[in-house]
Protein backbone atom coordinates (compact mmCIF):
# COMPACT_ATOMS: atom_id res chain seq x y z
CA UNK A 1 0.00 0.00 0.00
CA UNK A 2 1.51 3.28 -1.05
CA UNK A 3 0.36 6.34 0.82
CA UNK A 4 1.37 9.58 -0.80
CA UNK A 5 2.66 12.18 1.57
CA UNK A 6 0.47 15.26 1.77
CA UNK A 7 1.31 18.84 2.62
CA UNK A 8 -0.56 18.36 5.89
CA UNK A 9 1.71 15.40 6.74
CA UNK A 10 4.77 17.58 6.21
CA UNK A 11 3.33 20.41 8.27
CA UNK A 12 2.47 17.94 11.02
CA UNK A 13 5.96 16.43 11.12
CA UNK A 14 7.55 19.90 11.02
CA UNK A 15 5.42 20.88 13.98
CA UNK A 16 6.49 17.77 15.91
CA UNK A 17 10.14 18.51 15.04
CA UNK A 18 9.62 22.11 16.29
CA UNK A 19 10.53 23.60 12.93
CA UNK A 20 8.76 26.70 11.78
CA UNK A 21 8.41 26.54 8.02
CA UNK A 22 6.93 29.59 6.44
CA UNK A 23 6.05 28.01 3.12
CA UNK A 24 5.44 24.27 2.96
CA UNK A 25 5.47 24.43 -0.85
CA UNK A 26 9.20 25.13 -0.70
CA UNK A 27 9.75 21.61 0.65
CA UNK A 28 6.73 19.64 -0.53
CA UNK A 29 7.94 18.62 -3.97
CA UNK A 30 11.49 17.69 -2.96
CA UNK A 31 10.39 15.74 0.12
CA UNK A 32 7.76 13.84 -1.80
CA UNK A 33 10.29 13.02 -4.52
CA UNK A 34 12.84 11.82 -1.98
CA UNK A 35 10.30 9.72 -0.06
CA UNK A 36 9.20 8.17 -3.36
CA UNK A 37 12.83 7.36 -4.05
CA UNK A 38 13.07 5.71 -0.61
CA UNK A 39 10.33 3.34 -1.81
CA UNK A 40 13.09 1.56 -3.77
CA UNK A 41 13.85 -0.19 -0.51
CA UNK A 42 10.61 -2.16 -0.96
CA UNK A 43 12.33 -4.07 -3.77
CA UNK A 44 14.98 -5.64 -1.53
CA UNK A 45 14.35 -9.13 -0.17
CA UNK A 46 14.93 -8.69 3.54
CA UNK A 47 12.97 -11.68 4.86
CA UNK A 48 15.93 -13.22 6.69
CA UNK A 49 17.59 -9.99 7.80
CA UNK A 50 17.93 -8.81 11.37
CA UNK A 51 18.38 -5.27 12.59
CA UNK A 52 22.08 -4.73 13.41
CA UNK A 53 22.98 -4.10 17.03
CA UNK A 54 26.15 -2.44 18.28
CA UNK A 55 27.15 -4.11 21.54
CA UNK A 56 29.71 -2.79 24.00
CA UNK A 57 30.78 -4.78 27.05
CA UNK A 58 30.32 -2.79 30.25
CA UNK A 59 33.89 -3.55 31.32
CA UNK A 60 35.11 -1.70 28.23
CA UNK A 61 33.40 1.50 29.24
CA UNK A 62 35.20 4.14 31.25
CA UNK A 63 34.58 4.24 35.01
CA UNK A 64 31.21 5.67 35.95
CA UNK A 65 32.48 8.42 38.21
CA UNK A 66 32.04 12.14 38.50
CA UNK A 67 34.69 14.15 36.67
CA UNK A 68 34.28 17.90 37.04
CA UNK A 69 34.36 19.76 33.73
CA UNK A 70 37.05 22.35 34.29
CA UNK A 71 36.34 24.37 31.17
CA UNK A 72 33.87 27.18 31.15
CA UNK A 73 31.15 25.20 29.44
CA UNK A 74 28.39 27.20 31.08
CA UNK A 75 29.76 30.43 29.68
CA UNK A 76 28.11 29.32 26.41
CA UNK A 77 24.68 29.25 28.00
CA UNK A 78 22.41 32.11 27.24
CA UNK A 79 20.45 33.90 29.98
CA UNK A 80 22.39 32.06 32.70
CA UNK A 81 22.07 33.36 36.25
CA UNK A 82 23.02 31.82 39.60
CA UNK A 83 22.80 28.24 38.46
CA UNK A 84 19.65 28.66 36.38
CA UNK A 85 18.92 29.19 32.71
CA UNK A 86 16.08 31.46 31.85
CA UNK A 87 13.80 29.97 29.18
CA UNK A 88 10.55 31.11 27.59
CA UNK A 89 7.48 30.27 29.66
CA UNK A 90 5.87 26.85 29.29
CA UNK A 91 2.14 26.77 28.55
CA UNK B 1 60.98 26.43 0.28
CA UNK B 2 57.92 25.99 -1.92
CA UNK B 3 54.53 25.76 -0.27
CA UNK B 4 53.82 22.73 -2.48
CA UNK B 5 55.96 20.38 -0.36
CA UNK B 6 54.62 17.15 1.09
CA UNK B 7 54.28 16.80 4.86
CA UNK B 8 57.29 14.50 4.94
CA UNK B 9 59.41 16.99 2.93
CA UNK B 10 58.30 19.83 5.20
CA UNK B 11 59.43 17.96 8.31
CA UNK B 12 62.80 17.09 6.72
CA UNK B 13 63.34 20.72 5.73
CA UNK B 14 62.58 22.02 9.21
CA UNK B 15 64.77 19.33 10.78
CA UNK B 16 67.68 20.19 8.46
CA UNK B 17 67.31 23.91 9.09
CA UNK B 18 66.41 24.68 5.46
CA UNK B 19 63.39 26.60 6.67
CA UNK B 20 62.04 27.90 9.94
CA UNK B 21 58.50 27.18 11.07
CA UNK B 22 57.89 30.93 11.26
CA UNK B 23 58.96 31.44 7.68
CA UNK B 24 56.75 28.64 6.40
CA UNK B 25 53.71 29.65 8.45
CA UNK B 26 54.15 33.30 7.37
CA UNK B 27 54.24 32.21 3.71
CA UNK B 28 51.16 30.06 4.26
CA UNK B 29 49.29 33.03 5.77
CA UNK B 30 50.34 35.15 2.78
CA UNK B 31 48.99 32.48 0.45
CA UNK B 32 45.70 32.54 2.36
CA UNK B 33 45.36 36.31 2.21
CA UNK B 34 46.23 36.25 -1.48
CA UNK B 35 43.77 33.56 -2.58
CA UNK B 36 41.15 32.94 0.05
CA UNK B 37 38.96 35.95 -0.68
CA UNK B 38 38.14 34.14 -3.91
CA UNK B 39 38.44 30.48 -2.81
CA UNK B 40 36.80 30.84 0.62
CA UNK B 41 38.33 27.69 2.08
CA UNK B 42 38.49 29.19 5.57
CA UNK B 43 35.77 30.39 7.93
CA UNK B 44 38.28 31.53 10.56
CA UNK B 45 42.05 31.85 10.85
CA UNK B 46 44.13 31.16 13.96
CA UNK B 47 45.40 34.62 14.90
CA UNK B 48 48.11 33.12 17.13
CA UNK B 49 49.57 30.95 14.36
CA UNK B 50 52.73 33.08 13.91
CA UNK B 51 53.35 33.23 17.67
CA UNK B 52 52.95 29.48 17.90
CA UNK B 53 55.38 29.11 14.97
CA UNK B 54 57.99 31.22 16.78
CA UNK B 55 57.51 29.17 19.96
CA UNK B 56 58.05 25.98 17.98
CA UNK B 57 61.21 27.42 16.38
CA UNK B 58 62.48 28.27 19.85
CA UNK B 59 61.90 24.73 21.08
CA UNK B 60 63.72 23.34 18.04
CA UNK B 61 66.65 25.72 18.51
CA UNK B 62 66.92 24.87 22.20
CA UNK B 63 67.01 21.18 21.35
CA UNK B 64 63.83 20.49 23.32
CA UNK B 65 61.64 17.49 22.60
CA UNK B 66 59.52 18.29 19.58
CA UNK B 67 56.36 16.61 18.26
CA UNK B 68 56.11 14.73 14.99
CA UNK B 69 54.60 17.62 12.99
CA UNK B 70 57.33 20.24 13.62
CA UNK B 71 54.93 23.18 13.47
CA UNK B 72 53.23 22.04 10.28
CA UNK B 73 50.20 24.17 9.36
CA UNK B 74 47.12 21.94 9.36
CA UNK B 75 43.52 23.10 8.84
CA UNK B 76 40.46 21.62 10.54
CA UNK B 77 36.87 21.40 9.29
CA UNK B 78 34.63 23.77 11.22
CA UNK B 79 32.50 20.98 12.72
CA UNK B 80 35.47 19.80 14.82
CA UNK B 81 36.00 21.64 18.12
CA UNK B 82 39.18 23.63 18.74
CA UNK B 83 39.15 25.10 22.25
CA UNK B 84 38.70 28.85 22.47
CA UNK B 85 37.92 29.24 18.76
CA UNK B 86 34.71 29.52 16.81
CA UNK B 87 33.02 26.30 15.69
CA UNK B 88 30.12 27.27 13.44
CA UNK B 89 29.38 24.13 11.37
CA UNK B 90 28.79 26.75 8.65
CA UNK B 91 25.40 27.42 10.26
CA UNK B 92 23.85 30.66 11.43
CA UNK B 93 22.55 28.60 14.33
CA UNK B 94 26.09 28.35 15.74
CA UNK B 95 27.41 31.71 14.60
CA UNK B 96 29.63 32.98 17.40
CA UNK B 97 29.75 29.64 19.27
CA UNK B 98 33.14 29.21 20.95
CA UNK B 99 34.20 25.61 21.60
CA UNK B 100 34.90 25.03 25.30
CA UNK B 101 37.19 22.03 24.68
CA UNK B 102 39.43 20.39 22.08
CA UNK B 103 38.24 17.41 20.05
CA UNK B 104 40.43 14.36 20.71
CA UNK B 105 41.94 14.60 17.22
CA UNK B 106 42.77 18.26 17.86
CA UNK B 107 44.51 17.54 21.20
CA UNK B 108 46.46 14.81 19.46
CA UNK B 109 47.63 17.17 16.69
CA UNK B 110 48.51 19.89 19.20
CA UNK B 111 50.47 17.41 21.34
CA UNK B 112 52.57 16.64 18.26
CA UNK B 113 53.31 20.33 17.61
CA UNK B 114 51.00 20.86 14.66
CA UNK B 115 49.85 24.45 14.13
CA UNK B 116 46.11 24.60 13.56
CA UNK B 117 46.08 27.33 10.98
CA UNK B 118 42.32 27.75 10.60
CA UNK B 119 38.82 26.30 10.45
CA UNK B 120 37.49 25.31 7.05
CA UNK B 121 34.17 25.76 5.26
CA UNK B 122 31.59 23.02 4.82
CA UNK B 123 27.97 22.45 3.89
CA UNK B 124 25.86 23.42 6.90
CA UNK B 125 26.25 20.68 9.53
CA UNK B 126 28.12 18.62 6.87
CA UNK B 127 24.91 18.06 4.90
CA UNK B 128 25.80 18.40 1.24
CA UNK B 129 28.32 17.55 -1.45
CA UNK B 130 29.44 20.96 -2.76
CA UNK B 131 29.73 23.51 0.14
CA UNK B 132 26.86 25.39 -1.56
CA UNK B 133 24.79 24.84 1.58
CA UNK B 134 27.27 26.74 3.78
CA UNK B 135 25.42 29.62 5.46
CA UNK B 136 28.54 31.73 4.85
CA UNK B 137 28.84 31.14 1.09
CA UNK B 138 30.50 28.32 -0.88
CA UNK B 139 34.17 27.49 -1.33
CA UNK B 140 35.51 27.47 -4.89
CA UNK B 141 37.47 24.76 -6.66
CA UNK B 142 41.06 26.01 -7.15
CA UNK B 143 41.29 24.03 -10.40
CA UNK B 144 38.50 26.12 -11.86
CA UNK B 145 36.71 28.61 -9.66
CA UNK B 146 33.50 28.31 -11.67
CA UNK B 147 33.19 24.77 -10.33
CA UNK B 148 32.23 23.32 -6.94
CA UNK B 149 35.06 21.86 -4.84
CA UNK B 150 32.92 18.93 -3.65
CA UNK B 151 31.77 18.51 -0.09
CA UNK B 152 30.87 18.52 2.54
CA UNK B 153 34.52 19.00 3.66
CA UNK B 154 35.07 21.25 0.62
CA UNK B 155 36.95 23.96 2.53
CA UNK B 156 39.45 21.41 3.85
CA UNK B 157 40.09 20.03 0.37
CA UNK B 158 40.46 23.51 -1.13
CA UNK B 159 42.86 24.61 1.62
CA UNK B 160 45.16 21.63 0.93
CA UNK B 161 44.84 21.82 -2.85
CA UNK B 162 45.47 25.60 -2.98
CA UNK B 163 48.60 25.34 -0.76
CA UNK B 164 46.88 27.21 2.08
CA UNK B 165 48.11 24.51 4.50
CA UNK B 166 49.88 21.15 4.22
CA UNK B 167 47.16 18.84 5.45
CA UNK B 168 43.65 18.95 6.87
CA UNK B 169 41.08 17.04 8.86
CA UNK B 170 37.55 16.62 7.57
CA UNK B 171 34.64 14.36 8.41
CA UNK B 172 33.13 11.73 6.13
CA UNK B 173 29.52 10.63 6.63
CA UNK B 174 28.74 9.64 3.04
CA UNK B 175 31.87 10.64 1.14
CA UNK B 176 32.46 14.10 2.59
CA UNK B 177 36.25 13.59 2.67
CA UNK B 178 36.66 11.48 -0.47
CA UNK B 179 34.33 13.48 -2.73
CA UNK B 180 36.09 16.87 -2.30
CA UNK B 181 39.49 15.13 -2.35
CA UNK B 182 38.56 13.75 -5.77
CA UNK B 183 37.18 17.09 -7.04
CA UNK B 184 40.28 19.02 -5.86
CA UNK B 185 42.93 16.46 -6.92
CA UNK B 186 44.23 15.57 -3.47
CA UNK B 187 44.21 12.45 -1.27
CA UNK B 188 41.39 11.88 1.24
CA UNK B 189 40.87 8.92 3.58
CA UNK B 190 37.74 7.68 5.36
CA UNK B 191 39.13 5.40 8.07
CA UNK B 192 37.43 2.28 9.46
CA UNK B 193 34.48 3.25 11.66
CA UNK B 194 35.90 3.54 15.17
CA UNK B 195 39.57 3.94 14.21
CA UNK B 196 39.51 7.69 14.89
CA UNK B 197 37.73 9.26 17.87
CA UNK B 198 34.67 11.39 17.13
CA UNK B 199 34.84 13.16 20.50
CA UNK B 200 34.52 16.86 19.70
CA UNK B 201 33.09 16.30 16.21
CA UNK B 202 29.63 17.86 16.01
CA UNK B 203 27.29 14.91 15.39
CA UNK B 204 25.26 14.60 12.21
CA UNK B 205 24.84 10.83 11.71
CA UNK B 206 27.11 9.39 14.35
CA UNK B 207 26.53 5.68 13.63
CA UNK B 208 28.48 5.97 10.37
CA UNK B 209 30.59 9.14 10.31
CA UNK B 210 34.35 9.30 10.78
CA UNK B 211 36.98 12.02 10.92
CA UNK B 212 39.47 11.57 8.08
CA UNK B 213 42.73 13.19 6.90
CA UNK B 214 43.48 15.07 3.66
CA UNK B 215 46.93 15.53 2.12
CA UNK B 216 48.53 16.21 -1.23
CA UNK B 217 50.36 12.88 -0.99
CA UNK B 218 49.32 9.41 0.24
CA UNK B 219 52.24 9.33 2.70
CA UNK B 220 51.01 12.59 4.29
CA UNK B 221 47.63 11.01 4.97
CA UNK B 222 49.40 7.99 6.49
CA UNK B 223 51.42 10.29 8.76
CA UNK B 224 48.28 12.06 9.97
CA UNK B 225 46.50 8.77 10.58
CA UNK B 226 49.47 7.59 12.68
CA UNK B 227 48.77 10.41 15.09
CA UNK B 228 44.96 10.63 15.19
CA UNK B 229 43.98 6.94 15.33
CA UNK B 230 43.35 4.81 18.39
CA UNK B 231 41.22 4.15 21.45
CA UNK B 232 39.67 7.11 23.23
CA UNK B 233 37.79 6.77 26.50
CA UNK B 234 35.54 9.64 25.41
CA UNK B 235 34.23 7.69 22.39
CA UNK B 236 33.03 4.18 23.21
CA UNK B 237 33.04 3.18 19.53
CA UNK B 238 36.82 3.61 19.18
CA UNK B 239 39.09 0.65 18.49
CA UNK B 240 42.60 -0.02 19.81
CA UNK B 241 44.89 -0.15 16.77
CA UNK B 242 47.99 -0.93 18.87
CA UNK B 243 49.70 2.25 17.58
CA UNK B 244 50.13 0.78 14.13
CA UNK B 245 52.65 2.64 11.92
CA UNK B 246 50.90 3.29 8.59
CA UNK B 247 53.97 4.95 7.06
CA UNK B 248 56.23 1.99 7.66
CA UNK B 249 56.57 -0.08 4.43
CA UNK B 250 54.08 2.18 2.61
CA UNK B 251 56.13 1.44 -0.53
CA UNK B 252 55.64 -2.35 -0.20
CA UNK B 253 53.73 -2.46 -3.50
CA UNK B 254 50.74 -4.58 -4.45
CA UNK B 255 52.38 -7.45 -6.33
CA UNK B 256 50.05 -10.46 -6.28
CA UNK B 257 47.13 -8.62 -4.67
CA UNK B 258 43.60 -9.29 -5.86
CA UNK B 259 41.53 -6.29 -6.86
CA UNK B 260 37.79 -6.32 -7.49
CA UNK B 261 36.15 -3.70 -9.70
CA UNK B 262 32.72 -2.98 -8.21
CA UNK B 263 30.48 -3.37 -11.28
CA UNK B 264 27.61 -1.30 -9.89
CA UNK B 265 29.93 1.68 -9.36
CA UNK B 266 31.91 1.51 -12.58
CA UNK B 267 29.31 1.41 -15.34
CA UNK B 268 25.82 2.62 -16.12
CA UNK B 269 23.97 5.73 -17.18
CA UNK B 270 25.02 7.86 -14.24
CA UNK B 271 28.72 7.42 -14.97
CA UNK B 272 30.50 10.14 -16.97
CA UNK B 273 32.39 8.69 -19.97
CA UNK B 274 35.57 10.58 -19.14
CA UNK B 275 35.49 9.33 -15.55
CA UNK B 276 34.85 5.80 -16.81
CA UNK B 277 37.81 5.92 -19.21
CA UNK B 278 40.14 7.29 -16.54
CA UNK B 279 38.95 4.59 -14.15
CA UNK B 280 39.83 1.79 -16.56
CA UNK B 281 43.27 3.32 -17.10
CA UNK B 282 43.67 3.13 -13.30
CA UNK B 283 42.59 -0.52 -13.34
CA UNK B 284 45.28 -1.19 -15.98
CA UNK B 285 47.81 0.68 -13.85
CA UNK B 286 47.04 -1.70 -10.98
CA UNK B 287 47.61 -4.66 -13.31
CA UNK B 288 50.93 -3.21 -14.43
CA UNK B 289 51.90 -3.08 -10.73
CA UNK B 290 51.43 -6.84 -10.49
CA UNK B 291 47.90 -7.04 -9.11
CA UNK B 292 45.09 -9.04 -10.68
CA UNK B 293 41.89 -7.20 -11.55
CA UNK B 294 38.45 -8.84 -11.79
CA UNK B 295 34.84 -7.76 -11.67
CA UNK B 296 32.78 -8.13 -8.51
CA UNK B 297 29.08 -7.46 -8.18
CA UNK B 298 27.62 -5.86 -5.05
CA UNK B 299 23.94 -6.09 -5.84
CA UNK B 300 22.79 -3.81 -3.03
CA UNK B 301 24.87 -0.80 -4.10
CA UNK B 302 21.84 0.34 -6.14
CA UNK B 303 19.92 0.71 -2.86
CA UNK B 304 22.60 2.43 -0.82
CA UNK B 305 21.56 6.02 -1.55
CA UNK B 306 18.02 5.39 -0.26
CA UNK B 307 19.38 3.44 2.73
CA UNK B 308 21.92 6.14 3.54
CA UNK B 309 19.47 9.04 3.43
CA UNK B 310 16.89 7.19 5.53
CA UNK B 311 19.46 6.44 8.23
CA UNK B 312 21.24 9.80 8.19
CA UNK B 313 18.11 11.94 8.20
CA UNK B 314 16.73 9.92 11.13
CA UNK B 315 19.95 10.46 13.07
CA UNK B 316 20.16 14.11 12.04
CA UNK B 317 16.60 14.72 13.23
CA UNK B 318 17.64 13.45 16.63
CA UNK B 319 21.15 14.97 16.78
CA UNK B 320 20.03 18.44 15.73
CA UNK B 321 17.25 18.56 18.31
CA UNK B 322 19.84 20.04 20.71
CA UNK B 323 19.75 23.33 18.79
CA UNK B 324 17.03 24.97 20.81
CA UNK B 325 18.77 28.34 21.01
CA UNK B 326 18.95 28.03 24.80
CA UNK B 327 22.11 25.97 25.18
CA UNK B 328 23.68 27.24 21.96
CA UNK B 329 22.66 29.78 19.45
CA UNK B 330 22.27 33.32 18.43
CA UNK B 331 20.61 36.31 19.98
CA UNK B 332 16.82 36.02 19.95
CA UNK B 333 14.87 37.73 22.70
CA UNK B 334 12.94 35.36 24.96
CA UNK B 335 10.13 37.82 25.46
CA UNK B 336 6.90 37.32 23.58
CA UNK B 337 7.28 33.58 22.97
CA UNK B 338 6.05 30.49 24.73
CA UNK B 339 8.52 27.62 24.93
CA UNK B 340 7.62 25.61 21.82
CA UNK B 341 7.15 28.58 19.53
CA UNK B 342 10.46 30.04 20.70
CA UNK B 343 12.36 26.91 19.62
CA UNK B 344 10.48 26.71 16.31
CA UNK B 345 11.18 30.36 15.60
CA UNK B 346 14.85 30.01 16.52
CA UNK B 347 15.23 27.11 14.11
CA UNK B 348 14.36 29.36 11.21
CA UNK B 349 18.07 30.02 11.29
CA UNK B 350 18.72 26.57 9.83
CA UNK B 351 19.29 26.56 6.07
CA UNK B 352 16.87 24.80 3.69
CA UNK B 353 18.87 21.56 3.34
CA UNK B 354 19.09 21.11 7.12
CA UNK B 355 15.34 21.75 7.43
CA UNK B 356 14.63 19.30 4.61
CA UNK B 357 16.70 16.59 6.29
CA UNK B 358 15.17 17.24 9.71
CA UNK B 359 11.67 16.89 8.27
CA UNK B 360 12.68 13.68 6.47
CA UNK B 361 14.29 12.60 9.74
CA UNK B 362 10.99 13.16 11.49
CA UNK B 363 9.15 11.07 8.89
CA UNK B 364 11.24 7.96 8.51
CA UNK B 365 11.25 6.74 12.13
CA UNK B 366 7.68 7.90 12.91
CA UNK B 367 4.76 5.62 13.78
CA UNK B 368 3.30 4.25 10.57
CA UNK B 369 6.47 4.91 8.56
CA UNK B 370 9.26 3.29 10.60
CA UNK B 371 8.60 -0.20 9.23
CA UNK B 372 8.59 1.10 5.68
CA UNK B 373 11.71 3.27 5.97
CA UNK B 374 13.95 3.13 9.04
CA UNK B 375 13.74 -0.57 9.95
CA UNK B 376 14.06 -1.58 6.32
CA UNK B 377 17.11 0.64 5.83
CA UNK B 378 18.76 -0.90 8.89
CA UNK B 379 18.20 -4.36 7.42
CA UNK B 380 19.61 -3.33 4.03
CA UNK B 381 22.67 -2.07 5.91
CA UNK B 382 23.08 -5.54 7.52
CA UNK B 383 22.68 -7.31 4.20
CA UNK B 384 25.13 -4.99 2.45
CA UNK B 385 27.68 -5.73 5.16
CA UNK B 386 27.36 -9.45 4.35
CA UNK B 387 27.93 -8.73 0.64
CA UNK B 388 31.08 -6.83 1.56
CA UNK B 389 32.34 -9.56 3.89
CA UNK B 390 31.88 -12.08 1.06
CA UNK B 391 33.65 -9.82 -1.46
CA UNK B 392 36.69 -9.51 0.81
CA UNK B 393 36.94 -13.31 0.97
CA UNK B 394 37.93 -13.14 -2.72
CA UNK B 395 39.63 -9.74 -2.98
CA UNK B 396 42.16 -7.62 -1.09
CA UNK B 397 40.81 -4.35 -2.49
CA UNK B 398 37.63 -3.11 -4.14
CA UNK B 399 37.92 -0.17 -6.54
CA UNK B 400 35.67 2.33 -8.28
CA UNK B 401 35.68 5.93 -9.46
CA UNK B 402 35.39 8.07 -6.28
CA UNK B 403 32.59 10.16 -7.81
CA UNK B 404 30.75 9.03 -10.96
CA UNK B 405 30.83 12.54 -12.44
CA UNK B 406 33.33 15.34 -13.01
CA UNK B 407 33.21 18.45 -10.81
CA UNK B 408 30.22 20.53 -11.88
CA UNK B 409 29.32 24.21 -11.91
CA UNK B 410 27.70 26.10 -9.05
CA UNK B 411 23.92 25.83 -8.94
CA UNK B 412 23.73 22.80 -11.23
CA UNK B 413 22.27 20.50 -8.61
CA UNK B 414 20.90 22.73 -5.86
CA UNK B 415 17.44 22.79 -7.47
CA UNK B 416 17.17 19.01 -7.33
CA UNK B 417 18.29 17.59 -3.96
CA UNK B 418 17.82 14.01 -5.14
CA UNK B 419 20.25 14.53 -8.04
CA UNK B 420 22.72 15.90 -5.49
CA UNK B 421 22.22 12.83 -3.27
CA UNK B 422 22.90 10.48 -6.20
CA UNK B 423 26.43 11.92 -6.56
CA UNK B 424 27.19 9.97 -3.34
CA UNK B 425 26.43 6.56 -4.87
CA UNK B 426 30.06 5.38 -4.96
CA UNK B 427 31.16 6.65 -1.56
CA UNK B 428 28.39 5.68 0.87
CA UNK B 429 28.99 1.92 0.81
CA UNK B 430 32.14 2.42 2.90
CA UNK B 431 30.17 4.40 5.48
CA UNK B 432 27.27 1.96 5.68
CA UNK B 433 29.62 -1.00 6.13
CA UNK B 434 32.32 0.69 8.23
CA UNK B 435 35.21 -0.27 5.91
CA UNK B 436 38.03 2.18 5.09
CA UNK B 437 38.23 3.86 1.67
CA UNK B 438 40.59 6.36 0.10
CA UNK B 439 40.43 8.68 -2.91
CA UNK B 440 43.65 9.05 -4.90
CA UNK B 441 44.01 11.79 -7.56
CA UNK B 442 44.55 10.09 -10.91
CA UNK B 443 43.93 12.34 -13.90
CA UNK B 444 42.98 15.86 -14.94
CA UNK B 445 40.40 15.97 -17.73
CA UNK B 446 39.91 19.38 -19.39
CA UNK B 447 41.25 21.00 -16.25
CA UNK B 448 38.95 19.02 -13.93
CA UNK B 449 40.30 16.38 -11.51
CA UNK B 450 39.30 12.70 -11.42
CA UNK B 451 39.95 10.54 -8.36
CA UNK B 452 40.06 6.76 -7.92
CA UNK B 453 38.55 5.12 -4.87
CA UNK B 454 40.10 2.07 -3.19
CA UNK B 455 38.33 0.16 -0.39
CA UNK B 456 39.98 -2.34 1.95
CA UNK B 457 38.59 -4.64 4.63
CA UNK B 458 37.96 -3.47 8.22
CA UNK B 459 41.11 -2.05 9.87
CA UNK B 460 43.26 -2.80 6.81
CA UNK B 461 44.38 0.84 6.45
CA UNK B 462 48.00 -0.24 6.19
CA UNK B 463 47.32 -2.34 3.09
CA UNK B 464 44.96 0.33 1.75
CA UNK B 465 47.63 3.04 2.00
CA UNK B 466 50.17 0.74 0.30
CA UNK B 467 47.78 0.28 -2.64
CA UNK B 468 47.07 4.02 -2.78
CA UNK B 469 50.79 4.79 -2.67
CA UNK B 470 51.44 2.32 -5.50
CA UNK B 471 48.73 3.94 -7.65
CA UNK B 472 50.05 7.41 -6.86
CA UNK B 473 53.44 6.28 -8.20
CA UNK B 474 51.91 5.67 -11.65
CA UNK B 475 50.58 9.22 -11.96
CA UNK B 476 52.17 12.45 -13.07
CA UNK B 477 49.77 15.27 -12.31
CA UNK B 478 50.17 18.97 -12.99
CA UNK B 479 50.32 21.50 -10.14
CA UNK B 480 47.23 23.42 -9.18
CA UNK B 481 46.72 26.35 -11.63
CA UNK B 482 46.54 29.21 -9.13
Amino acid sequence: MIRLVTKEDIEHVARLMRIDIENVDEYFESIQKILNYFDNLDKVDLASEEIPIHEVTVSELRDDKYVPFESKLISQLKSYKEGFIRAPKMN
Amino acid sequence: MSLAVSAIEYIDNVKNGNTTVEDFVAKTLEQISKHDTKLHAYLSINENALDQARQTDKKIKAGEKIGAFYGMPISVKDNICVKGGKTTCASKMLEGFVAPYDATVVSKLKNQDAILIGKTNLDEFAMGATTEYSAFGPSRNPWNTEYVPGGSSGGSAVSVSALECIASLGSDTGGSVRNPASFCSIVGLKPTYGLVSRYGLVSYANSIEQIGPFGRRVEDVALLLNHIAGKDQNDSTTIDNHSQDYLDKIDAGIQGKKIGVISEMSKGDGLDKNVENAFWRAASAFESLGASVDQVSLDLVQHTVATYYVLTTAEAGSNLSRYDNLRYGYSLDLEGYEFKSYISKARRNFGPEVIRRMILGGFVPSAGFAGKYLLKALKVKSKLKKEIVDAFKKFDFLISPTVPILPFKFGEKTEDPLAMYLADINTITANLTGIPAISVPFEIHDGLPIGIQIHANMLQEKLLLQAAYALQGTTKLPGVPL
